[in-house]
């Protein structure tokens, strides 16, 4: 085991839109919080 | 299954294992055998990551879940979006920075060499007994409904998954998670397709659910805050949290599977494809569950699907009865429901009101029907296996899919079964060669091909004692509550070990040690005296872990110097 340097950590995403991880995990937070909103939703209609 | 079906199944299912033998038949290098190949893009990480939770009772319990209980099982899920997040920020970075083969070593890094191994031993004592549910899992429901010899289907398994595994290591698990995985999603979307096209007419997917809701099978979020009821938002949020987290964190069969890779980004885009694409996943193989239940009003069924075991039992008057009385109750629940579907088209709301209650009343006494042919069937044998949900979906494959589609479908299982097994052997050969045998042998460290000989003969005795395992132990009824049970026992107090890593600095080895053993014995002791949904015990094992670190820390001698484990 031996450590490595931390070049990779600098790395942008590289996706289309996003600078920054950050960004990233907040879409992705921001998804979930859609998926939860949806399912309610779908719940309050059918149930 | 016919001659089709034997070419669809053997031919992907061992077709797939061959051809993962084949491609890794050359695996020399430690890093690729443990690691997997060092260019693998995001899409085979994400992929890999999946397949490995996507073991074959997600596709046999699941849309048996949605049949009996509804799709709220989707909130055990609420927690994972959070913990990838969580995951991909903090503990991906620091593994890839230490350059480890196992998450275990970074706790040898962080706190000390007893710490590491009592990490890596809860993984081992965890993992090695679900090893022997997710091989017998589905071997015993496929031999049950094919009536093969289920010491044949374990052992065939078994041996499969040993070969790929054992000769191309981590490389060949992700490389054959790609191709099952599209078995998987061919298999499934085929299933729901012919379920659509099975429902009656004009009842559609809209009219379907319709019913389901009106059953109550689709109440997919519910926001009691009853600590007794084991799925909720706040369970799935809370507890589902810690339990990713430990899965997805601190369990080598996942660590394994996005340590490696060409970078940092690639493991990262892995996880947060998973983030976005598993709760959306697991409510439609629900959703499926819950579209059965709907078939199966309309559709001739058995009151009793584990016919085998029915028949097994049933065999005087008394069970006849019950057949014949579940039969009539189909008929008039069909009625019931047709009623429904008219009243509700009249916009009468006095109608309708009336019709639903008399509809679910219908729906209830087939369901009391069916407890009341359960309870005959522990009556007649005590040992009898009373619950029948993980035959439902088999049963809707074996009686409605075309030849062909069912070669397909049973291959899906087939496919589950070694995606998963393969990262479990993997994972443990893994940590066995790492973890404690290089304990034992730190001057054959630097002796890589031995390593690599090493780790090969660990994971092919841990498929062995997997196979052994499925074939003499007895298991709990509902497979996929099982090892979610096991899983919740263990790895609150793993994952504690791991935050205090992370995020307590001043807490030294020997304190999160002996608080770990503490609240591991914590933990059993409340398993076995305690009512409470069993996903809580992530959190406090998880929580128990920190905070006795903490006390333990006061109390002894300060740590001689700090090492946190995050240096570059």
């Amino acid at each position: 085991m031996t450590p490595r340097s931390r070049p990779d950590e600098a790395e942008p995403p590289g996706v289309p839109g996003f600078g920054t991880w950050r960004g990233v995990y907040l879409f992705v937070f921001g998804w979930f919080v859609v998926v939860v909103i949806l399912l309610s939703v779908f719940t309050a209609i059918f149930s | 299954m016919n001659g089709a079906d034997w070419v669809v199944l053997l031919g992907t299912i061992v077709g797939i294992a061959a051809y993962g033998s084949w491609r890794t038949r050359h695996v020399r290098s430690l890093n690729t055998y443990l690691r997997g190949n060092a260019s693998t893009g995001w899409g085979t990480i994400g992929l890999s990551v999946m397949a490995t939770q996507a073991s074959a009772i997600t596709f046999l319990s699941i849309p048996g879940q949605g049949f009996e209980s509804g799709i709220g099982f989707v909130q055990n899920y609420f927690g994972l979006p959070l913990a990838l997040i969580i995951v991909c920020a903090v503990f991906l970075p620091m593994y890839r920075r230490l350059n480890v083969y196992t998450a275990y070593e970074f706790l040898g890094q962080r706190f000390d060499e007893k710490t590491r191994l009592l990490g890596a031993g809860l993984f081992l004592l965890q993992r090695g007994l679900a090893a022997g549910v997710t091989i017998y899992a589905p071997a015993i429901i496929i031999s049950t409904v094919f009536d093969w010899p289920l010491d044949l289907v374990i052992v065939f398994t078994g041996l499969l998954v040993i070969v790929y595994t054992v000769t191309g290591g981590s490389e060949a698990v992700a490389l054959t998670h790609k191709w099952q995985m599209a078995v998987i999603s061919a298999g499934m979307v085929t299933a729901m397709v012919v379920l659509l096209l099975r429902l009656p007419a004009g009842l559609g997917l809209t009219g379907a659910a319709w019913v389901a809701g009106a059953l109550g099978k689709l109440q997919a979020v519910d926001f009691s805050l009853d600590p007794s009821r084991r799925y909720t938002v706040w369970t799935g949020v809370f507890g589902g949290l810690f339990l990713s987290l430990s899965y997805f964190g601190t369990d080598q069969s996942q660590v394994q599977r996005y340590i490696g890779g060409a970078s940092l980004r690639e493991g990262r885009l892995g996880l947060m494809f998973n983030a976005m694409l598993k709760i959306p996943m697991q409510f439609v193989i629900l959703l499926l569950g819950a579209l059965l239940f709907v078939f199966y009003q309309f559709a001739p069924h058995p009151v009793f699907f584990n016919q085998a075991e029915w028949r097994r039992h049933a065999q005087d008057g008394r069970f006849q009865a019950i057949e014949a009385e579940h039969a009539g109750a189909v008929v008039q629940s069909q009625s019931a429901i047709r009623a429904w579907l008219q009243a509700r088209a009249s916009d009468d709301t006095a109608r309708e009101a009336s019709a639903r209650a008399a509809m679910v009343a219908a729906s209830d006494r087939t369901h009391a029907i069916r407890a009341e042919a359960k309870a005959a069937l522990v009556a007649a044998d005590p040992r009898a296996k009373a619950t029948d949900s993980d035959y439902v979906f088999i049963t809707f494959i074996l009686t409605q899919l075309p030849h062909g589609a069912v070669g397909l479908l049973v291959a899906v299982m087939f496919a589950a079964a070694l995606s998963s097994k393969a990262s479990e052997l993997s994972a443990l050969g893994t940590t066995t060669t790492i973890d404690f045998w290089r304990h034992v042998r730190p001057l054959a460290a630097a002796d890589e091909a031995r390593n690599v000989r090493v780790a090969r003969r660990f994971t092919a005795l841990w498929g062995v004692f997997a196979v052994a395992f499925a074939l003499f132990a007895g298991f709990a009824e509902n497979l996929i509550e099982a090892i979610n049970i096991l899983g919740s026992i263990f790895y609150g107090v793993l994952l504690g070990l791991f935050l205090v890593a992370f995020f307590l600095r001043r807490v030294g080895g020997s304190a999160v040690f002996f608080a770990a053993v503490i609240a591991q014995a914590l933990v059993i002791v409340m398993y076995f005296s305690l009512n409470i949904g069993y996903l809580w015990y992530n959190l406090i094992g998880c929580a128990a872990c920190i905070a006795l670190s903490v006390a333990l820390q006061a109390v002894l001698p300060p740590r001689a110097g700090v090492n946190e484990g995050r240096r570059g």
